[in-house]
C-alpha cells in the first residue's frame, strides 16, 4: 500500500491513514472515536493513529432515495426525522458536528462528482489494461474537489490493479508548489520510472501550472513522458485554467498526445445542499434546518461554488449559535433548555454577513472627521473621467469644504499624514514622489461604498450630491 | 533610598501604565462581544477541540490588534501550559519564501530545544516544518502562526508559496494549528490568490476606534491611583477627584473632540495622555486642565507656521514678495526678481522698512535655512545664489495664517498679500 515516493510525497497532501475495514455494523453517537484523543488524557498514554472514518451508516431509505436527484431534498429530510434531537450545550455533540463540517475531514465517498471520477477511473483502467500510456487534465475552480477525487481515484486504481492480477500499480503524487526549482519534478519522478520488470506508473501533478516557465521545456518534457515508446506512464495534471492545454502546450497535439480534459465546474446549489448533509447524515441528531442548509448553498453557489467557503459559512453559524447558547447559560442557568435548538436561518443570514461583507463600509463609518472629509473630497473629485489627482489639487478641494461648513481645516503636513494614513488602509493610494505635494492620488474603494457609508450624517449627505 | 515625593511615584505609575499595552487594553477586552473575546474564543476552540483556523485582524495602524493578540496568547499560555507554541513571522522582514522558511523552522527548534542548522536548505526545512506539524498535531499541541504585516507577505512574491504552504497544512487531518494574519489594509484578502483564498477561512475581525463610553471608561482606568498603602490615603482621594473633574468639565471634552477628530486610534490618544500627565506640576502633585492644553498644542504643532512667525519683519516683506512674483504667474523667480518687486511696493507705498540688497541677501540665506524657501531645482550649483530660481516651501494659507498670528506684523504686509 505505501507508495514508492514515501519522503518525496507532496506533504501537503491530505494524509490518508491506514484503510480500515468497512463495517457492516451501524454505528451510534458514542461509538463513534473523535478523531484525536480527549484533551484530558494524560500525556503519557500513546498517542493512537488518525483513524479513518467508517463508511457513513445508510438507512435503507436513503438507498432507494439515492436513484433520483430531484425531489431528493424532501425525502431526505424525512428520513431525519427518526433523528433525535440534539443538545448544543453537550460538547461533545457540538464538536461532533463541528468536525463533521470541517474541511479536513474528507468524507469517504465523494458525492456529486461520480461522473468525472467515473471518467478519469475508466481512462486509467483503459490505459492499464493495454499496457498504454495516457494523459489526463483535471482542471477546475479552487474548492471544487479536484485533489479530493484524484486521491480516492489512486486509492481506487490500485485497488482495481490488485483485483484483477495486473503488476502492482505504482503511483507518485507531487504537490508542483512545493518544488524550489521546476525540473526538481523529474528526480520525484524517477524512482518510479526505473523499475523491473515494467508495470504502469500513475503520476499526479497538483497545482500543474506553477511548472510553467518562459520556455514552457518543464511542461513539454513531463508530457512527452507518456509519448515515449515502451512508456506506460499516466500522467494526471491538475490545475485551475480550462485552456492550460491548448495554451501551454501546442506542440502536444501535433504529436498526438493531447491530454483528455475532465472539467470540475463549481457546485451548483442542489450540489452543495447534498455534499453538506452527506457529511451531516452520520450523526444521530439534527443539527441544522433544512432551510438554513438551502439558504447557505444557494449565496455561496451564486458567488464562487467553492465548497470550502461553504463548509466555512456553515462552521461559522454553528459558532454563533454556541455563543448564543453558551451566553444564556451564563446569565441565568434556571432556564430550561428551549426545544428545537438547532441553527437557523438567522443564524445562516448572520453567518453569510460575516463571511461575504467587506469590512470597508465599517471602517468610513468609524474613521475621524477629517479623514471622512479627504474620503469625501476624493470621491467628488474622481467623478468626472480624471482617475489620479496630485496631492495638492485634493487639498484645495478639501479645504474648499471645509470653508464651506466652517471648520478649521487641518495643515498641509497634517493632510499629507493623513493621506498616508488613509493609503495604509487601502482606502486611497498613494503614488511615490520626490515631493511631497506632487504625489498622485487615486482612490481605491467605490463612491457608492462611500455614499452608503456616509450615507446618516447630512453633512456628507450634501456634499457628495 | 530616601522618602519618594508621592507626585513623582504617581507620575511613574501613571506613565508605566501608558507603556504596557497588557494594561491599557485589559478592560476593552470585558464585554463578551469584544474583539478579545472573539479571537480568544476563535483560538481557543482550536485548542480544545483539534480543529484548524484561519483569522485575520484588520484595522489602522495603532488600534491595538498586536496587543489584543498578545494578551489573548498570554491568557491562554496560562490556561494551557504546554500546548501552544507561538511562530511569529513579520511581513517586512519574512516575506521571501526561503527567509520564511528558515525563521519558522529556527523558531520550531528553539521552542522544542532541537539545534538548529544554518546550512538547511530549503527543501530540509519545508520537510523539517511538515514533521513538526505532525508531530505536534498527534501531541495535541497547536501551533499558533502569527503573520504580522499580512499583506506584504501576499504581495511580495507572486507565488505567495508560504502562505500556500501554510493554509494548505492546515486542509490536512493531522496538523493542529491556528493562522493569525495582522494586517491595516482593509482588502488584504483581496490580496491573496485564488488558491489561497479559497483555504483561507475568511474570518476577519475589524478593530474600530473606541466609541465615547469606552474613551471615558480607558482615561478613568489610566489615570485613577490605586488605593493601596504606598501612597498617602488623602493624596489619592484627592487626585482620582480632581481627575473627575476634569473629565467631565466641558471644555476638556472639547479638547478631546478637537483631538479625535485628526486621529482617533488608541495609540494616538495614549500618546496624548502620555504627554499631559509628563507636564504634571510636581509640587501640587495633581493635574489639570493647563497639562491638557499643553499636551494638546504639542501634538497639533504647524512646524511651518511656527517658522513663519518667527520671521522678521524683512523676512516676511521678502515672503510676501515671493508670493506676490507667484500670483503674477511668474513661474520662477530669483533674488534679483523678488528684490525688483520689495522695491516696486518700497515706492509705491513709501513704507520705511527699506534695507540695503546685502541685508536682504542675508535675511534670504536665513529663510533657506529654515527650509521657508529653497531653490527651485538642484542644478545650476556653479552659479551664484542670487541668479538662481527659487520657490516657497509653504502655500498662500499658511503664509497668511502666520503673519496674523505674527507679533508686530506691520498691516500694510497683509494688505499686499491679500491684493
Amino acid at each position: 500500500m505505501p507508495t514508492i515516493a514515501g519522503p518525496s510525497l507532496s506533504p501537503h497532501k491530505r494524509i490518508v491513514a491506514a484503510r480500515s475495514e468497512n463495517t457492516g455494523c451501524p454505528r451510534s453517537a458514542e461509538d463513534i472515536t473523535p478523531r484525536k484523543r480527549k484533551l484530558r488524557s494524560d500525556s503519557a498514554a500513546a498517542v493512537p493513529t488518525p483513524i479513518k472514518r467508517k463508511s457513513p451508516r445508510r438507512c435503507a431509505l436513503m438507498a432507494e432515495v439515492e436513484e433520483e436527484p430531484n425531489g431528493m431534498l424532501e425525502t431526505q429530510f424525512d428520513c431525519l426525522d427518526g433523528k433525535s434531537k440534539w443538545n448544543p450545550r453537550d460538547d461533545d455533540q457540538m464538536k461532533a458536528v463541528k468536525e463533521a463540517l470541517h474541511v479536513s475531514t474528507a468524507p469517504s465517498t465523494v458525492v456529486c462528482r461520480e461522473d468525472e471520477q467515473r471518467r478519469a477511473l475508466e481512462f486509467v483502467k483503459g490505459c492499464m489494461e493495454q499496457n498504454k500510456a495516457g494523459s489526463l487534465y483535471i482542471c477546475g475552480c479552487p474548492g471544487t474537489g479536484k485533489s479530493l477525487s484524484m486521491e480516492k481515484l489512486r486509492l481506487q486504481a490500485e485497488d482495481w490493479a490488485k483485483q484483477e492480477g495486473l503488476p502492482c500499480l505504482e503511483t507518485v503524487s507531487v504537490n508542483c508548489m512545493s518544488l524550489t526549482k521546476t525540473t526538481d519534478i523529474f528526480s520525484k519522478v524517477r524512482p518510479c520510472a526505473i523499475q523491473i520488470p515494467p508495470s504502469s506508473w500513475l503520476i499526479i501533478a497538483d497545482e500543474m501550472d506553477y511548472l510553467i516557465t518562459r520556455d514552457r521545456r518543464v511542461l513539454h518534457e513531463l508530457f512527452m513522458l507518456t509519448t515515449l515508446p515502451l512508456s506506460r506512464c499516466i500522467l494526471i495534471g491538475v490545475a485551475n485554467a480550462i485552456d492550460l492545454a491548448d495554451r501551454f502546450l501546442p506542440k502536444l497535439k501535433s504529436l498526438n498526445c493531447k491530454p483528455l480534459v475532465v472539467t470540475f465546474r463549481a457546485y451548483s446549489m442542489q450540489q452543495i445542499v447534498r455534499i453538506l448533509q452527506e457529511r451531516l447524515v452520520e450523526l444521530p441528531y439534527v443539527a441544522f434546518q433544512p432551510k438554513a442548509l438551502e439558504l447557505c448553498a444557494r449565496k455561496v453557489s451564486a458567488a464562487s461554488g467553492d465548497m470550502r467557503k461553504a463548509l466555512s459559512v456553515c462552521r461559522s453559524a454553528l459558532e454563533i449559535l454556541e455563543t448564543e447558547v453558551k451566553g444564556s447559560t451564563d446569565e441565568e442557568p434556571q432556564i430550561p433548555v428551549p426545544e428545537d435548538q438547532m441553527v437557523k436561518m438567522d443564524h445562516m443570514v448572520a453567518a453569510l454577513a460575516k463571511t461575504f461583507k467587506s469590512p470597508v463600509v465599517d471602517t468610513i463609518q468609524s474613521l475621524p472627521q477629517h479623514q471622512q472629509i479627504i474620503v469625501c473630497s476624493a470621491a467628488k473629485a474622481f467623478r468626472g473621467s480624471k482617475k489620479d489627482r496630485t496631492t495638492a489639487e485634493l487639498n484645495n478641494l478639501y479645504m474648499e469644504i471645509c470653508k464651506s461648513s466652517m471648520i478649521t481645516p487641518a495643515g498641509i503636513t497634517e493632510f499629507t499624514n493623513m493621506c498616508t494614513v488613509l493609503n495604509d488602509q487601502g482606502i486611497l493610494k498613494l503614488s511615490q514622489a520626490r515631493n511631497d505635494k506632487l504625489k498622485r492620488v487615486s482612490l481605491r474603494v467605490d463612491e457608492a461604498d462611500i455614499t452608503f457609508a456616509l450615507k446618516e450624517i447630512r453633512f456628507f449627505r450634501n456634499c457628495l450630491l | 533610598m530616601g522618602k519618594e515625593n508621592p507626585a513623582e511615584k504617581a507620575l511613574n505609575l501613571i506613565r508605566g501604565r501608558l507603556c504596557d499595552p497588557t494594561f491599557v487594553f485589559r478592560p476593552l477586552s470585558g464585554p463578551p462581544d469584544s474583539n478579545y473575546s472573539k479571537l480568544k474564543f476563535i483560538v481557543s476552540t482550536s485548542i480544545t477541540e483539534g480543529c484548524n483556523n484561519s483569522i485575520l485582524l484588520l484595522g489602522p495602524r495603532g488600534s491595538g490588534k498586536a496587543a489584543v493578540l498578545d494578551l489573548v496568547v498570554g491568557d491562554l499560555m496560562e490556561e494551557y501550559p504546554d500546548s501552544v507554541t507561538l511562530i511569529r513571522l513579520n511581513g517586512l522582514l519574512h516575506s521571501e519564501d526561503n527567509c520564511a522558511f528558515k525563521e519558522i523552522a529556527r523558531q520550531l527548534c528553539m521552542e522544542h530545544h532541537l539545534l538548529f542548522s544554518k546550512m538547511a536548505s530549503f527543501d530540509e526545512n519545508s520537510q523539517f516544518i511538515i514533521a513538526m506539524l505532525r508531530e505536534c498535531g498527534l501531541a495535541h499541541k497547536t501551533i499558533i502562526f502569527v503573520l504580522d504585516e499580512f499583506d506584504m507577505f501576499a504581495q511580495a512574491s507572486g507565488k505567495q508559496r508560504l502562505l500556500y504552504s501554510l493554509l494548505d497544512a492546515m486542509q490536512s487531518v493531522t496538523s493542529q494549528a491556528v493562522v493569525v494574519g495582522i494586517s491595516s489594509r482593509l482588502d488584504a484578502d483581496q490580496l491573496l490568490e485564488k488558491r489561497v483564498r479559497s483555504r483561507f477561512s475568511h474570518r476577519k475581525i475589524l478593530f474600530l476606534p473606541p466609541s465615547r463610553e469606552e474613551i471615558d471608561s480607558l482615561l478613568e482606568h489610566l489615570l485613577s491611583l490605586p488605593a493601596d498603602s504606598s501612597f498617602p490615603s488623602g493624596y489619592v482621594t484627592q487626585f482620582n477627584e480632581k481627575i473627575k473633574n476634569i473629565t467631565s468639565d466641558t471644555r476638556f471634552k472639547d479638547m478631546l473632540k478637537t483631538f479625535l477628530n485628526a486621529n482617533s486610534t488608541v495609540n494616538s490618544l495614549l500618546k496624548f495622555i502620555f504627554r499631559a500627565v509628563s507636564s504634571m506640576n510636581l509640587e501640587s502633585g495633581l493635574l489639570s486642565l493647563e497639562n491638557f492644553k499643553t499636551a494638546l498644542s504639542s501634538m497639533l504643532r504647524q512646524p511651518k507656521l511656527e517658522a513663519v512667525r518667527d520671521c522678521s519683519i524683512l523676512e516676511l516683506y521678502l515672503l510676501v514678495c515671493m508670493r506676490r512674483l507667484e500670483v503674477k504667474e511668474q513661474s520662477s523667480y530669483n533674488f534679483i526678481s523678488v528684490m525688483k518687486e520689495y522695491k516696486t511696493i518700497h515706492d509705491s507705498f513709501q513704507t520705511s522698512d527699506f534695507y540695503a540688497q546685502n541685508v536682504c541677501l542675508r535675511a534670504f540665506e536665513h529663510l533657506r535655512e529654515r527650509e521657508v524657501i529653497c531653490y527651485a531645482e538642484n542644478r545650476g550649483q556653479s552659479q551664484a545664489g542670487e541668479y538662481r530660481p527659487m520657490k516657497l516651501l509653504i502655500s498662500a494659507s499658511e503664509l497668511h495664517q502666520g503673519m496674523r498670528s505674527h507679533a508686530c506684523c506691520p498691516a500694510i504686509l497683509l494688505k499686499l498679500l491679500d491684493h
